[in-house]
């Protein structure tokens, strides 16, 4: 039955995804035909799909990706850039060192990889081109910056993490992705330097300059937002769905009184459109925790996790599999697919080596967020090539030494879990 | 990748979802900050309220689910189907559509069995005391309406192909 049930598991899955399903379709159509052909109990199905969704923490995931849509659509991604330009003026590989920083500053109010690196790409690419930067290479280093959103606290990533695996608190692994996350993006900085000063990007004057001051009054409401989010989860004063949902008014407040760019239509369209995102992921939670109760009440995870372990039993070689079944994995979905089709797999392979689930996770993200821009299926990079006009080809020669600086940032993470796991520590979750 | 056919508009508009979703999200934010408010003022907490946001976090993600169908916007794998000859690409279309159509009817179907056990057991839910079934019904009538705009699709499918 193990076996039948196992195969039908995960052959049907298959199966139906390389048909063009959706993912949450394929999860649940498998999971419940498995349940049904294995006598598992069919009630199973409907308790699994509310249960699966009825969760308070997942209840920061719609907020937070409100709450990056919200900070988008009134224009702090704009005024952020203008200050740190004014700041850092122009200079080879200026502009480029200023991409990254503001891609990490949102990073630190949204939560997602994509929406991060449209709101950077459409405010810097033309700035960037006018300077001298091939468009394929902004296109490249806004889609690799923007991965950071995922690693460097809000992250919804996390979130999904938390909620499949509850020994990892959203707290801890926020804190924990902070470091990681700012290493991921000051790698990216060496490259850019390298190749700006080798091919003199940069060196041409801005059209004109604003002044800092007045730049930074207009940017700090927009540099307050990481502080506020953070401090409240520090302070333990806010649950995560609580720091979010500050964060959304406090984004009304900046839009609707400060810069007067959303009125009650963008509000209205904000709501839909951030609504239908996390719909979307939440419907595949609610399916995947079906196709995990069949793969679970079958032994299906267990076992086949036991035939990986049975390949090798050292440490690193079992770290390195998983790395290149996530990257290949990465090529054809989404991260937060990615941690609900493999994480009911790897977890058991977690428990057995006793590995930190607060580390795992963090690196498994990591992972995830170099998937997001490296080519041919790079969710980022699609999003920053049209913006930029350029085929996705046309980046393969820049983005290329970007995956290979965020890939030493990960192999420090994987070699040293002291880089994820003091400031958990430090702060007492 | 748009075919011909699926992306005419459906005659329900797809608006009636908009306006849920927008309702859900905006309401699940004012709880929250209300909570938040009253705690810092008060040092009293309605925590119980959780279980309401939690139910909106349901209904939040079937509407806007429901949306995704008309506007095929769910994540899947285009990589292979869009190396299928146009003929094969329609059938496999069909054939995942009828997939996800009977799968949202059992979610609704075996759903009324869930509402059922809550009226026979009088399950009561854990912060507010009201019976649970109150929640658990609207996860038929939700499927249900989920299953409806999937068949919508097929039959719009349907009559664009050629």
């Amino acid at each position: 039955m193990l076996l039948g049930g196992g195969l039908l598991l995960f052959g049907g899955f298959v199966a139906l995804l390389a048909l063009g399903a959706p993912l949450a379709v394929a999860l649940g159509a498998t999971g419940a035909l498995v349940i049904l052909t294995a006598h598992l109990g069919i009630m199973a199905l409907p308790t699994n799909v509310y249960g699966g969704i009825a969760k308070y923490p997942l209840l920061a995931l719609p907020v937070f990706i409100l709450a990056g849509m919200v900070f988008e659509r009134a224009g702090v991604a704009l005024r952020i850039v203008r200050f740190t330009s004014s700041l850092v003026g122009s200079r080879r590989g200026a502009q480029g060192v200023v991409a990254i920083l503001v891609c990490m500053l949102l990073g630190g109010i949204s939560g997602s990889g994509p929406a991060d690196a449209a709101a950077v790409a459409m405010v810097m690419i033309p700035g960037m081109a006018k300077q001298g930067y091939p468009p394929a290479f902004s296109a490249s280093l806004i889609a690799a910056a923007g991965s950071t959103a995922i690693l460097i606290p809000p992250s919804i990533a996390f979130i999904v993490y938390s909620v499949l695996v509850p020994q990892a608190s959203v707290p801890a692994l926020f804190a924990g992705g902070l470091f990681p996350g700012l290493l991921a993006g000051l790698a990216l900085v060496v490259p850019v330097l390298v190749l700006s000063v080798r091919h003199g990007w940069g060196a041409q004057a801005a059209d004109e300059r604003v002044p800092v001051w007045r730049s930074f009054r207009e940017a700090i409401w927009g540099l307050a937002a990481p502080a506020i989010i953070l401090g409240g989860l520090r302070s333990g004063y806010f649950t995560p769905t609580e720091a979010a949902v500050v964060a959304v008014f406090y984004g009304l407040f900046v839009g609707v009184v400060i810069y007067r760019s959303l009125d009650a239509r963008a509000i209205y369209r904000v709501l839909v459109e951030s609504a239908e995102i996390s719909a979307v992921v939440m419907i595949i939670i609610a399916l995947a925790s079906v196709f995990a109760h069949a793969g679970n009440t079958l032994g299906a995870f267990d076992a086949f996790a036991r035939l990986l372990i049975g390949l090798t039993s050292d440490e690193v070689a079992m770290l390195a599999v998983i790395t290149v079944m996530i990257l290949v994995a990465g090529m054809l979905l989404d991260g937060i697919s990615i941690f609900l089709v493999f994480l009911p797999i790897l977890m058991p392979i977690a428990k057995t080596f006793g590995w930190d689930p607060v580390w795992f996770g963090v690196l498994l993200t990591m992972n995830i967020a170099i998937g997001q821009f490296t080519p041919p299926m790079a969710v980022n990079l699609m999003v920053t090539a049209r913006i930029a006009g350029v085929s996705m080809e046309a980046t393969v020669r820049w983005v290329f030494w970007l995956v290979l600086a965020m890939l030493v940032a990960m192999l420090l993470v994987a070699a040293f879990p002291a880089l994820v796991l003091w400031l958990p520590k430090a702060m007492g979750f | 990748m748009s075919r011909e056919g699926a992306e005419t508009t459906p005659r329900v508009p797809v608006k009636i979802e908009e306006a849920l979703a927008a309702a859900a999200m905006a309401l699940i934010c004012l709880i929250t900050f209300a909570n938040v408010v009253v705690r810092y003022f008060t040092d009293e907490s309605f925590a119980f309220t959780e279980e309401f946001s939690v139910f909106l976090l349901v209904v939040l993600a079937f509407v806007g689910a429901s949306a995704a169908v008309v506007r095929n916007s769910h994540i899947r794998v285009s990589f292979f189907v869009e190396r299928m000859s146009p003929r094969r690409a329609f059938v496999a279309e069909l054939a995942v559509m009828a997939v996800t159509f009977v799968l949202f009817a059992a979610i609704a179907g075996f759903g009324v069995g869930l509402v059922a056990d809550d009226v026979r057991f009088e399950t009561t839910s854990p912060g507010i005391g009201v019976p649970q079934w109150l929640y658990s019904m609207w996860l038929p009538v939700l499927g249900a309406a989920v299953a409806a705009r999937v068949l919508g699709r097929i039959v719009r499918l349907w009559r664009g192909r050629g």
